[in-house]
């Protein structure tokens, strides 16, 4: 057996008196996809770093292949070895340059032979689809082709070892199935190893092993399916008459109850189907259920069940709203269009941003707009807002233009943009009263309005913090306090969950949730997240500028699966090659997803089964196991896209 | 030291300076503006004043005198007021910076031989100005004076005109300006500014240049990368450098051209000087990027450590040999100074190596000193 | 118990300029390296400036080849004196003087030839060279120009030796009186422009700083959904930059008093209310720059773009009598100009309101058509 690609051993590392890494040990073989998850400042980027070579750490060992790692000359003869990416978007690439040029660069550095570089920029370019803008200077690109160049600037030096901080962060399904897709072949065609941290647990399914991180240890490590047994339990989903009613009485049992669209989404701790579902019947005992289904819990089930076992007992319920002030708009009555786009359009230069896009918002639902970098979701939302003036078409809120609106309505509206616009250098309490002075919120009415926004986003403890010291997560909840502050009866969020971990994305859900459903708050929110799309009331798909689906988030997936039909699982020794037999075969759609291939087909079981595994045996390939199971929110997204994607193509051929 | 590298980090970096406009006018548009507007601006020969006379006196003696500042080009005459205290409200409204108050019996004193005063009021709010307007007043009355005394002398003795002036001015001061002939102040100026001009702008561009990169995250493709530090350092400081270069070259002809400032020495030797004061001045830029970590305090650091040492200590305003020992010191210290010697002895001195190779090394030292030191302090491996 | 006073509500509009403002302060005194170049532009510069900047000839270094050796000539040489002058060394070969001038050691040399006592006292006018480095001009006429009063004077007192006293001679003699800074203290006249120029500065840069950093940040567009006018969003800045500004002032003017012993003849009250004015009108061009730039770096480099013509056609150093018509004109619109002659009035001819106010009006309205640009430009861009 050769060297181990990466070990790890005690490794610590300090900034000041902050430990960020306490003592991680971490082996990696070669070939082998490992993924480090973890909740926002677990360490995982120092870890990384350290790693890489390209920061100094205080205590323990790093060997890459047998080399240390422990002085900056040892670091120097491991780094030829070593393809590193840091965590942001386009972080180790240069705007002004352009795809080739950003390539040649890294190329150059690396003293990678002319005829090598040639052919594996070629092959680089083509498989992540960005031969075609090659001219084109990187701060042009969309968040996924700024990755996926990321990658390929990353990989041009054929590394033993890739290191990959959070490369999909703020980057859409259908890119990142692409990265992954890359990722997987070039591990398996050239025996790369690879440690790659993720903000998408749905995605650490993809990975051979997972290591799980927290305040700078690990806490647990193993395949993907080894730590789905470590907490027994059933995912039920419940849809009731009176989901707050429910919601109230099934949390008192169990705290980790959602609500999820029109559902309640319970945990419940045992594997054992039929005895989760007559509990939750149980607690429920005269409320009327409507519907229950069953399902096997996700690794971000296991993963807040670890972290909130580790960390202080959240609050399980939310505070309810303090009575409005007399400054405050009046509510809308529930119903009441909210929110509507008619035939919105925008247009930068050449450039059809946004393409006739309608849909309307009534007051008290959570509407999901979803859509791939670049697809126009943002720039709708800063027209209804009235930052951006629209070239044709009307944008409305509570039945105003935006961009004509006085103070009076833009008091209607709460807006939460990309970056959480939040003032770094301020602490929370000071950020929240600026923003409550700004909305007029008067000092007598702040005294019940701030301790309600603290205790709802549970930062009553750190009031006082300086905005620049806190986590992501908390960052993310205090800009929605800021959104929050003046009641406003409309909520524009933009990506508000991008980066955030598991937990805090479960807090922030549950808020907005509440507001939705007891205050009627009409939120219009974009994510990158497949499964918070699942949480909204209902959905519309973007796609270059224009609305291409509208519907419940069930809605969605029964329309395609009316359309494709219902999704094979294919466990096989060579994926890749299994992948690309199938997709050659019968199912064009068939896909990689970590060491699986997946596929839809409308035919039953039975035959599908029989047609896969005559196709590879065919070619001498094994199939160990099939699974069938309704397609997610992603294969929605995704195959939506490729639809309009093909669709295009075809338009445009002659 | 892999020059493959070397030279993709230098394309890179010259690939970006191009597409960054903002860069390009700061880096070419702005030392030529700059050299032209404190060329034109920077000129210190003060002209022009404005004053009024107070002729209490009012006799053809009187006016004769007067005549003297009112026909001379210093001075801008804005006519008669009847006292002084009119005088006086005009220089508090700063309408005027100076009056001449000639006294009652002015002429008939002179004509009597006997001695007069003549009043000066001044406005003393500007030293600069006060100190140079004093000097005018003084010459002309000694002018006048020495006429007067020649006048007087020569009739009371009987004597011719000539043997009273040689009686009364015994010593005569031959005053000879060297490499200045005409002392012209624009003659002084301009080739300092070059040293200004090259002081301001390289520093920082480099500091801002590689904090960008820190500030950006890009920097760890180098940490990341086999490149050795020697190699990131140069190829990236190289094409600033460069700039400096031809900035230096762009200077240099406004300098000869438009302004018409001669240039004496060994052209060769003021290039290569020019280059070792470029690596001084990038070397500087290279130090301040390495204590600081965002552009903003890359800009007001490379401001605090480079204007003011240049202003202060380069002998634009205090000649080196004029200095007190401390300020001395620093002045050895500023690589302005050693630079300031070099333009002043290649453009008006019509020296070249054999005079100024001291400052040459000196200046070359330095700069690789500072590469030196950047070179030790610059990590691939930061504690964070 | 809360205090009565905290249930003072102000009217909306004044809330939010006075939170608003707060805020500015709030981060400003959170950006230490900022505070510290505040601090330092205040204090320290305005030191070094008054401490270093001279303006008279001071030790002009004199090299004397001395031909005739007597007690003439030694009565001249000693004439040439500090504080003025300095010797730097005497000579035994005239050459030695050249190199010494060529290797810029020293400014002057003084050649004085052999028959010097022997043709004075032969009433035989005698000529002594003196050699000027005149490659820094201005510094190289004014020890010119004091060299030959000296030696007239010398000259004079040689050949008035048994003539009739000079009040018997037609002699025109000067009697200068230089108003509020009688013996010419540069440190009583350079730190106070250096304070005009560090407060110029910093009313166009930090205003400028801390718009584009709500750019930078992407705060800009919270506020712009909320409902804040243009001018709600500027002005704070401008206040909260403009008291800052004071404050700073207020040290320098502490300097000044008791580090430089410079007087303050007018009225603070006056130079608060003026230095105000001007700073919240200079802000205007600093929003303007705002409006062009997208980071914090940019600022920087524009801000020094700007500040160098906008000092030079202040007419501090090069007044505006002595230049060309155009650039004269170019130094009438520059509301620099006006802040000086205001403020030397104030510090040092103490005059007040009275004889300032039409300096005053001119800069005010300057002002106002520099800061209503810059407010336009800036709602022109958020639209």
């Amino acid at each position: 057996m050769t060297a181990a690609a990466l070990v790890v051993k005690q490794l610590v590392k300090r900034y000041g008196n902050l430990t960020a890494v306490a003592g991680v040990d971490l082996e990696i073989h070669p070939g082998e996809l490992m993924g480090l998850i973890g909740p926002d400042g677990a360490g995982k980027s120092s870890l990384m770093k350290a790693i890489a070579g390209v920061m100094s750490y205080d205590q323990g060992s790093i060997h890459i292949r047998g080399h240390s790692v422990s002085t900056e000359r040892e670091a120097e003869v491991v780094k030829p070895m070593v393809g590193f990416m840091p965590q942001g978007l386009g972080q180790n690439l240069y705007p002004d340059l352009s795809i080739e040029e950003n390539i040649d660069f890294v190329a150059n550095l690396r003293l990678v032979p002319a005829e090598a570089m040639a052919q594996r920029k070629e092959r680089l370019l083509r498989m992540t689809r960005l031969d075609a803008f090659t001219k084109r200077p990187m701060k042009n690109l969309s968040g996924g082709m700024k990755q996926k160049l990321g990658l390929i600037c990353t990989l041009l030096h054929e590394p033993a070892l890739i290191i990959l901080d959070e490369p999909t962060t703020g980057v859409d399904p259908v890119s990142r199935r692409d990265f992954w897709t890359i990722l997987s072949e070039l591990l398996v065609q050239r025996g790369i190893s690879a440690l790659v941290s993720s903000a998408y647990l749905d995605e650490a399914s993809r990975f051979d092993r997972v290591a799980l991180m927290h305040q700078g240890a690990i806490l647990v490590q193993g395949k993907p399916q080894e730590l789905l047994q470590l907490v027994p339990a059933t995912v039920v989903h419940v849809r009731l008459a009176d989901q707050m009613a429910g919601l109230a009485q099934l949390r008192t049992h169990f705290p980790k109850t959602l609500g999820f669209g029109e559902w309640i989404r319970i945990l419940v701790p045992t594997a054992d189907r039929q005895q989760a579902s007559e509990r939750v019947r149980q607690i429920l005992g005269e409320l009327p259920c409507q519907e229950l289904l069953c399902e096997a819990p996700e690794l971000e089930d296991v993963v807040v069940e670890r972290l909130s076992a580790d960390q202080h007992e959240t609050a399980a319920t939310i505070p309810r709203a303090p009575p409005r002030h007399h400054a405050a708009p009046a509510p809308l009555a529930r119903g009441a269009l909210a929110i509507e786009a008619q035939a919105l359009s925008k247009t930068f230069g050449a450039f059809r941003a946004v393409d006739h896009v309608s849909f309307r918002i009534p007051q008290g639902e959570i509407f999901g707009l979803l859509g791939a970098n670049g697809a126009g979701k943002t720039t709708v939302i800063k027209m209804l807002t009235g930052i951006l003036r629209p070239n044709s078409g009307d944008g409305q809120v509570a039945g105003v233009d935006m961009s004509h609106s006085g103070p009076m309505i833009r008091q209607r509206i709460g807006y939460m943009s990309q970056s959480f616009s939040l003032y770094f250098d301020l602490t929370v309490e000071e950020n929240l009263k600026l923003y409550a002075a700004i909305y007029g919120v008067s000092r007598h009415e702040q005294r019940s309005r701030l301790p309600w926004i603290l205790a709802v986003t549970e930062l009553t403890a750190r009031r006082s913090a300086l905005v620049a010291t806190l986590p992501m997560g908390v960052r993310q909840r205090l800009a929605l306090g800021c959104a929050l502050i003046h009641a406003p009866p409309i909520l524009f969020l933009d990506e508000p969950t991008s980066g955030v971990d598991p937990l805090g994305r479960r807090r922030f859900w549950d808020i907005l949730f509440q507001l939705a459903r007891q205050e009627g708050v009409a939120m219009l929110i974009t994510t990158h997240y497949m499964t918070e799309a699942e949480y909204c009331d209902h959905l519309a798909l973007m796609h270059a500028g224009a609305v291409i689906a509208d519907d419940s988030p069930l809605g969605m997936k029964q329309t395609l699966v009316a359309r494709l039909g219902h999704v094979f699982e294919v466990e096989t020794q060579d994926p890749y090659r299994a992948q690309q037999l199938l997709q050659q075969s019968d199912f064009p759609h068939a896909h990689l997803h970590g060491r699986r291939v997946r596929l839809f087909s409308q035919d039953e079981t039975a035959i599908v089964e029989r047609r896969i595994m005559a196709r590879l045996a065919s070619q001498g390939l094994g199939v160990p196991g099939i699974s069938r199971s309704i397609p997610t929110m992603e294969d929605v997204f995704i195959e939506n896209v490729l639809e309009m994607e093909r669709r295009g193509r075809m338009a445009a051929a002659p | 030291m892999n020059l493959k590298r070397l030279e993709a980090t230098a394309a890179k970096e010259i690939r970006e300076m191009l597409r960054d406009r903002f860069f390009l006018i700061l880096a070419f548009v702005s030392p030529p503006v700059m050299m032209v507007i404190f060329g034109y601006g920077m000129n210190l020969d003060v002209e022009n004043i404005p004053f009024v006379i107070v002729d209490y006196d009012n006799t053809p003696q009187s006016r004769e005198y007067a005549s003297h500042y009112t026909h001379s080009r210093y001075f801008h005459f804005l006519g008669y007021v009847k006292d002084q205290r009119e005088a006086q409200q005009l220089i508090l409204r700063a309408r005027i910076r100076v009056a001449i108050v000639i006294p009652e019996h002015f002429g008939r004193r002179l004509a009597q031989g006997r001695s007069t005063a003549i009043q000066t009021l001044m406005d003393g709010a500007n030293p600069l100005r006060a100190n140079m307007t004093k000097s005018y007043i003084i010459a002309i009355n000694s002018q006048v004076s020495l006429q007067q005394v020649t006048d007087f002398m020569a009739t009371v003795r009987g004597i011719p005109r000539r043997e009273a002036e040689t009686m009364l001015q015994p010593v005569r001061l031959e005053v000879r300006y060297l490499y200045n002939q005409g002392a012209k102040s624009r003659w002084s100026m301009v080739p300092k500014m070059i040293m200004m001009v090259l002081m301001m702008a390289p520093p920082f561009l480099t500091a801002v240049a590689v904090v960008r990169e820190k500030e950006r995250g890009s920097i760890l493709n180098i940490y990341s990368s086999t490149v050795t530090k020697a190699e990131f350092l140069i190829g990236k400081l190289s094409p600033y450098a460069a700039v400096t270069a031809i900035n230096g070259l762009v200077l240099w002809a406004l300098a000869t051209q438009l302004f018409a400032v001669p240039f004496k020495g060994s052209f060769l030797f003021f290039v290569l000087a020019t280059m070792a004061y470029t690596s001084c001045t990038t070397g500087i830029g290279l130090l301040v990027s390495l204590f600081v970590s965002t552009q903003a305090a890359a800009i007001v650091v490379t401001m605090i450590v480079t204007l003011i040492p240049a202003m202060l200590y380069s002998g634009i305003i205090i000649p080196l040999s004029s200095m007190g020992p401390v300020p001395r010191f620093l002045a050895l210290l500023t690589p302005a100074m050693h630079y300031t010697q070099i333009v002043d002895g290649t453009f008006l001195k019509g020296q070249g190596l054999l005079e100024l190779w001291r400052p040459l090394v000196v200046l070359a030292g330095y700069g690789m000193a500072l590469f030196v030191i950047g070179h030790r302090l610059f990590t691939k491996r930061p504690r964070a | 118990m809360t205090p009565p006073w905290s249930r003072l509500e102000l009217p909306p509009f004044l809330e939010r300029l006075r939170v608003l403002t707060v805020k500015e302060l709030l981060q400003l005194g959170r950006d230490v390296g900022l505070i510290a170049f505040i601090a330092y532009a205040f204090t320290g510069d305005i030191y070094v400036a008054g401490s270093g900047m001279q303006m008279q000839l001071r030790n002009a270094t004199i090299a004397i080849y001395d031909g005739d050796d007597s007690a003439a000539s030694r009565e001249l040489i000693g004439r040439f004196h500090p504080p003025e002058f300095r010797i730097q060394a005497l000579l035994s070969d005239a050459q030695d003087g050249l190199r010494l001038l060529d290797q810029g050691r020293t400014m002057i040399m003084l050649d004085i030839p052999s028959q010097f006592e022997r043709d004075l006292s032969a009433r035989q006018q005698t000529a002594v060279q003196l050699q000027v480095d005149a490659s820094n001009s201005v510094i190289g006429t004014w020890a010119a120009a004091y060299a030959t009063q000296i030696a007239a004077t010398f000259g004079t007192d040689h050949a008035m030796g048994g003539m009739p006293t000079e009040a018997a001679m037609p002699i025109i003699a000067s009697h200068h009186r230089i108003w509020f800074n009688p013996n010419s203290m540069d440190e009583w006249f350079v730190p106070i422009i250096e304070m005009m120029n560090i407060v110029t500065m910093l009313s166009i840069m930090l205003p400028a700083a801390a718009m584009v950093r709500e750019k930078e940040r992407g705060t800009i567009e919270q506020l712009l959904v909320s409902p804040l006018t243009p001018i709600q969003i500027m002005l704070p800045k401008v206040l909260a930059m403009a008291l800052v500004i004071l404050l700073g002032i207020t040290s320098s003017i502490v300097m000044l008093r008791y580090v430089f012993a410079a007087p303050i003849r007018g009225s603070l009250p006056l130079f608060y209310a003026v230095s105000l004015v001007y700073v919240i009108t200079t802000s205007g061009l600093g929003l303007a720059i705002a409006t062009l730039v997208n980071n914090l770096a940019q600022v920087g480099m524009a801000v020094i773009l700007a500040l160098a013509p906008i000092m030079l056609l202040s007419g501090t150093w090069v007044p505006a009598e002595g230049m060309p018509p155009g650039i004269r004109w170019l130094m009438y619109i520059s509301p620099l100009h006006y802040y000086v002659e205001i403020t030397l009035g104030i510090f040092l001819r103490g005059t007040g309101l009275d004889m300032l106010w039409n300096h005053l009006l001119i800069m005010t309205l300057l002002g106002l058509v520099m800061f209503t640009i810059g407010l336009l430009r800036f709602r022109a861009q958020l639209r």
